[in-house]
């Protein structure tokens, strides 16, 4: 029932997501940290601009995103010397993807992080546990379900992601083409049967993922034994 | 040798300002006073969790805080047992999970035997259980286990009596009795209850608004003059050691010395020979100057006046029943001790129900 092209652009899209939340989850989940840890001159300024792409226009991060990386651009080719073959490729996506949905994986990572009670970190700490330890074993493990739920939104943020991918990457059907730009160029196109599959195929994805996250979330919540050595 | 503590702190608080000195040489010392005043702050400076601490704290030797050289171990190389007043357990652990936490630092020479320690506190049926499913007093048997368990030099106990359920509160006496008897760990033991702190502690250090403002041993203290009457309210608890000599239907008997005997109504867990500790409320006691036939009260108990403190609202009427037992407190009212002419130094039989004395603990 699906065309080739339906099948093409989930296959980009997965890819896409998948990349991007691996890119973006380390340094969201550090600067969640830093930000709900640490008191820091100009502390105020840096929230801001990690939260800027929440606010402004998609297309507006992809513009300057693409500012960024055009051959004069002060990532671009002529300036370091070698290309990084970002525009109008997949991998471009998964930066524009990135940027997108960092905002929401650090804000949802400190939230997760000012939840925990710190008096069991300092517990830890009388025990013997050292920083590292202490992080691995204590607060890692309590914020795991904000942790978890950050990771999920940044997926979404990118499978979901449009208008900043639209102008770094293009449209390319088999290379670019995304779930959503897939829909929009059917729609545009006026294939609407073809619309309609894509829509099914998006609407079951997101079924899927969000049912198995709050499955994920909940059991290690209530149903799983909590682990046994620390 | 006992290594001593020697705490000299100050710390500006949101009330008031933290200025503490004390001293625990006899290895078990009491921090009393009211909520509020600044005692667990203390525990959390000395277990190394304060920041922006200024003066000194040493124990056994070891410099662990000394703000004008720039001393400030940090609280892993500190070796305390911390049992906060919540037991504050790891919730993503089980019990068992909770107890093992302990081993990181013992298994660097330990000196507990974790086993041991589980079957002192009674929690081998609890070892699986997820920490959300226990009461109030199996949360502090977990905690101390879990302290005991790291191997410390010290104990730091917050009120461990604070969260369980006053019918309990016997029962977790008695594991804690056995704990510091067993191992022989030093501690210091917060609490704003002059029973709990008589029966577990051979020091006080009195705290009022981060002061300490009266030390000493615990029965001068609670009973000297002026009695710390306003810190610990109107129930002053008299406690006493005895031997049990008789246990039938929930009714035991209870040796003293100086030859006398308490019957205590309600007392099923006290088994024979046991070594027990009595409290006895000292609005709940009768004077007798004669001998008095006909009574249904059970306990007699021959004795002499010490001391009398005037109190608001009457006398506090120190009677010594036994040389090698602190003065038994009983309260009268003015009109009780005029009626009867009450002098010190005067001969007389305390007088009190069994239904009023009450098993503290078993040792």
């Amino acid at each position: 029932m699906l065309s080739g092209h339906a099948l093409d652009a989930l296959r980009i899209s997965l890819q896409i997501s998948l990349c991007s939340t691996a890119i973006v989850v380390p340094p969201g989940v550090l600067i969640g940290l830093l930000l709900a840890r640490l008191d820091f001159p100009g502390k105020g300024l840096v929230e801001t601009i990690v939260s800027l792409p929440l606010v402004l226009p998609p297309t507006a991060v992809g513009y300057v995103l693409l500012s960024l990386f055009a051959v004069r651009g002060p990532l671009g080719s002529g300036t370091l010397g070698f290309d990084l073959d970002l525009l109008f490729t997949w991998k471009g996506a998964v930066v524009a993807a990135s940027v997108m949905s960092l905002p929401l994986v650090s804000r949802t990572a400190r939230v997760a992080f000012e939840g925990i009670d710190r008096r069991l970190e300092g517990l830890a700490r009388t025990l013997g546990y050292g920083p590292v330890r202490t992080f691995v074993s204590v607060t890692v493990p309590l914020a795991r379900r904000g942790l978890l739920a950050a990771m999920v939104l940044g997926f979404s943020r990118a499978l979901g992601e449009f208008g900043a991918t639209v102008i770094v990457a293009g449209n390319i059907p088999g290379r670019t083409q995304t779930l959503a730009l897939a829909i929009f160029s059917d729609i545009q196109a006026g294939r609407g049967e073809d619309a309609r599959a894509l829509l099914v195929l998006t609407t079951l994805l997101a079924f899927a993922g969000i049912y198995a996250t709050e499955r994920l979330v909940r059991g290690s919540a209530r149903s799983r034994a909590p682990e046994r050595t620390p | 040798m006992i290594p001593g503590l020697r705490v000299d702190v100050r710390l500006p608080l949101h009330r008031f300002d933290l200025a503490a000195a004390f001293t625990m040489r006899a290895g078990r010392l009491g921090l009393f006073g009211p909520s509020g005043s600044g005692k667990t702050t203390i525990l959390e400076v000395i277990a190394g969790l304060r920041r922006r601490v200024s003066g000194r704290v040493e124990f056994g030797g070891e410099v662990w805080l000394d703000a004008q050289r720039g001393i400030d171990r940090p609280a892993r190389e500190r070796g305390v047992g911390y049992v906060p007043q919540d037991g504050l357990l790891f919730p993503h652990w089980d019990v068992r999970g909770n107890i093992r936490a302990g081993k990181v630092r013992a298994s660097r020479g330990a000196k507990v035997d974790p086993d041991r320690v589980v079957e002192v506190l009674d929690l081998s049926r609890l070892l699986g259980r997820r920490v959300e499913t226990l009461s109030g007093g199996e949360r502090q048997r977990v905690s101390l286990a879990r302290a005991l368990c790291s191997g410390p030099s010290l104990l730091l106990l917050d009120e461990p009596l604070g969260s369980v359920e006053k019918p309990l509160r016997g029962r977790i006496l008695h594991y804690l009795l056995r704990v510091l008897e067993e191992f022989r760990i030093p501690a210091l033991y917060v609490s704003h209850d002059a029973t709990e702190v008589t029966i577990l502690c051979k020091e006080v250090a009195v705290l009022r608004e981060g002061r300490i403002v009266a030390g000493g041993r615990p029965a001068d203290l609670f009973l000297g003059a002026p009695p710390l009457g306003d810190l610990e309210g109107p129930e002053h608890v008299n406690v006493l050691e005895g031997t049990i000599t008789e246990a039938a239907a929930g009714r035991a008997v209870a040796a003293i010395s100086g030859g006398s005997s308490l019957v205590l109504a309600d007392a099923p867990e006290a088994a024979l020979g046991a070594r027990v500790l009595v409290g006895l409320r000292a609005d709940d006691i009768l004077l007798a100057v004669a001998d008095t036939p006909g009574l249904s009260a059970r306990n007699v108990i021959p004795g002499t006046i010490r001391r009398m403190h005037d109190l608001p609202g009457g006398w506090l009427v120190l009677v010594e029943v036994a040389a090698d037992q602190p003065p038994v407190a009983v309260r009268v009212t003015e009109a009780a001790r005029v009626a009867p002419g009450l002098k010190e130094g005067m001969h007389l039989r305390l007088i009190a129900k069994a239904r009023s004395c009450r098993l503290l603990a078993v040792r």
